[in-house]
């Protein structure tokens, strides 16, 4: 009795489509943070998720600090291209990146940043 | 107002992107000195790209006037320019600074041959204006431009920026291991203070931040003389020596990692502690901005 093989064509086009469908699948999206490591409030964790926001110590600020070695309005976080970076808003004591005073930066995983007596660890996101 | 020194591209010979180089970045050199009404750019490598996509975000109403000043012509300065986006735009005005001779500019265009580049730099709408230095200064705007040469095969132009007693020194791709006054004790006592002579220091003087090319260890230069750059060591020496306040090592090589720059600026960092100096020294990192007019 003669017996039918089936051969499968890995190069096909619908097999290729298939095996990407199966294989593809959106990755989770993971937050950035800032977790604040030393001055008051220290050990507080902040996700980040607004475009734009201001960390100070006014009461208008989006990340409030509440130390006198922080200006009202410290600096700003910005989001372009899912980058946050910081900014110095012409601060008393200056933005510190990695001990490095700095107008502006792009935010790398593991920065740390410092804002008078007030240190954050950023955490990139995905 | 504003004297903002931002880094584009700190990698020097070649574009390294990838998680090794993330932090410190993998576009090269490019350099924007900007105050509230002039914007200069110094050397035009695939940093530049970066740069013209933040520069089109808002440009002013009248359109950019730009001034970029190349270092040199190798490929790592001059690559990102094709990529340029203001250079599309007909509202922007483009002086581009060289020699006399301005070759500069001829091996800008040159990149964009058929050969090369789909799009012919006759195409580019910007207005792009060769300038030459008039003796070895320019004004640029609100800035003053001092040229000086360096060493380096073919030829490299450093640049002394100055405005409203402020100076930056840019001072990319320079063998200064070549210069040094006595080459043997740098390489007999590693640790001993390496001599410059008066004319390399001169252009460096008392400036608040230098931006050097720094690519080697010592354990590396050996096998690399004649490359056209510095060791490390030899830079944070010059920059004692001329009374510089901030120094940015920059061109870091392409097979230097973050943790490989991080280590090259601690040894630096140790070398300016047992000079006994306040010299401050970093890596020059993509996306940082520095502000020079604070008080």
């Amino acid at each position: 009795m003669a017996t039918r093989t089936q051969t499968i064509d890995d190069d096909a086009p619908q097999t290729m489509m298939n095996r990407l469908q199966a294989g593809f699948r959106p990755r989770p999206r993971r937050a950035h943070r800032l977790e604040q490591t030393a001055g008051p409030g220290s050990g507080a964790r902040h996700e980040l998720s607004a475009d734009l926001l201001v960390i100070g110590r006014g009461s208008s600020a989006d990340l409030r600090v509440e130390s006198d070695d922080v200006s009202r309005m410290h600096a700003r976080l910005q989001r372009l291209d899912d980058e946050y970076s910081i900014e110095d808003l012409d601060s008393r004591n200056g933005v510190f990146l990695n001990g490095l005073r700095v107008h502006a930066a792009v935010l790398r995983d593991g920065d740390t940043l410092q804002l008078g007596d007030t240190v954050f660890t950023y955490t990139e996101g995905a | 107002m504003g004297f903002f020194v931002r880094f584009w591209g700190v990698r020097g010979s070649i574009p390294t992107p990838g998680p090794r180089t993330r932090r410190y970045g993998g576009n090269t050199s490019c350099y924007e000195m900007r105050s509230d009404t002039t914007v200069l750019i110094f050397d035009a490598g695939t940093g530049l790209r970066e740069l013209g996509l933040s520069l089109v975000r808002s440009p002013p109403p009248a359109g950019l006037e730009l001034h970029l000043f190349l270092s040199h012509p190798h490929w790592d300065h001059i690559q990102g320019f094709p990529f340029f986006t203001p250079a599309y735009l007909p509202t922007t005005t483009i002086h581009v600074y060289g020699s006399e001779k301005n070759e500069n500019y001829q091996l800008l265009s040159g990149q964009m041959a058929n050969a090369y580049f789909p799009v012919a730099f006759k195409d580019l709408s910007a207005r792009i204006v060769p300038r030459s230095f008039t003796g070895d200064v320019v004004q640029a705007g609100d800035f003053v431009v001092r040229r000086f040469d360096q060493r380096h095969p073919g030829g490299s132009s450093g640049f002394r920026v100055e405005r409203e007693g402020r100076v930056v020194v840019f001072a990319t791709d320079c063998e200064l291991d070549q210069l040094l006054l006595d080459p043997a004790a740098a390489r007999d006592r590693p640790d001993a203070r390496r001599t410059l002579p008066a004319s390399v220091l001169a252009p460096m003087r008392d400036a608040d931040l230098l931006i050097a090319d720094a690519q080697y260890t010592d354990e590396e230069y050996p096998k690399r003389v004649g490359w056209g750059h510095a060791r490390a060591n030899t830079v944070v020496d010059l920059a004692l020596q001329a009374g510089v306040r901030q120094l940015a090592l920059t061109h870091h090589d392409p097979m230097h990692s973050d943790r490989d720059v991080d280590a090259m600026v601690l040894t630096a960092v140790e070398r300016v502690r047992a000079a006994g100096a306040e010299l401050e020294v970093f890596g020059a990192r993509e996306g940082v901005t520095l502000r020079l007019d604070r008080p």
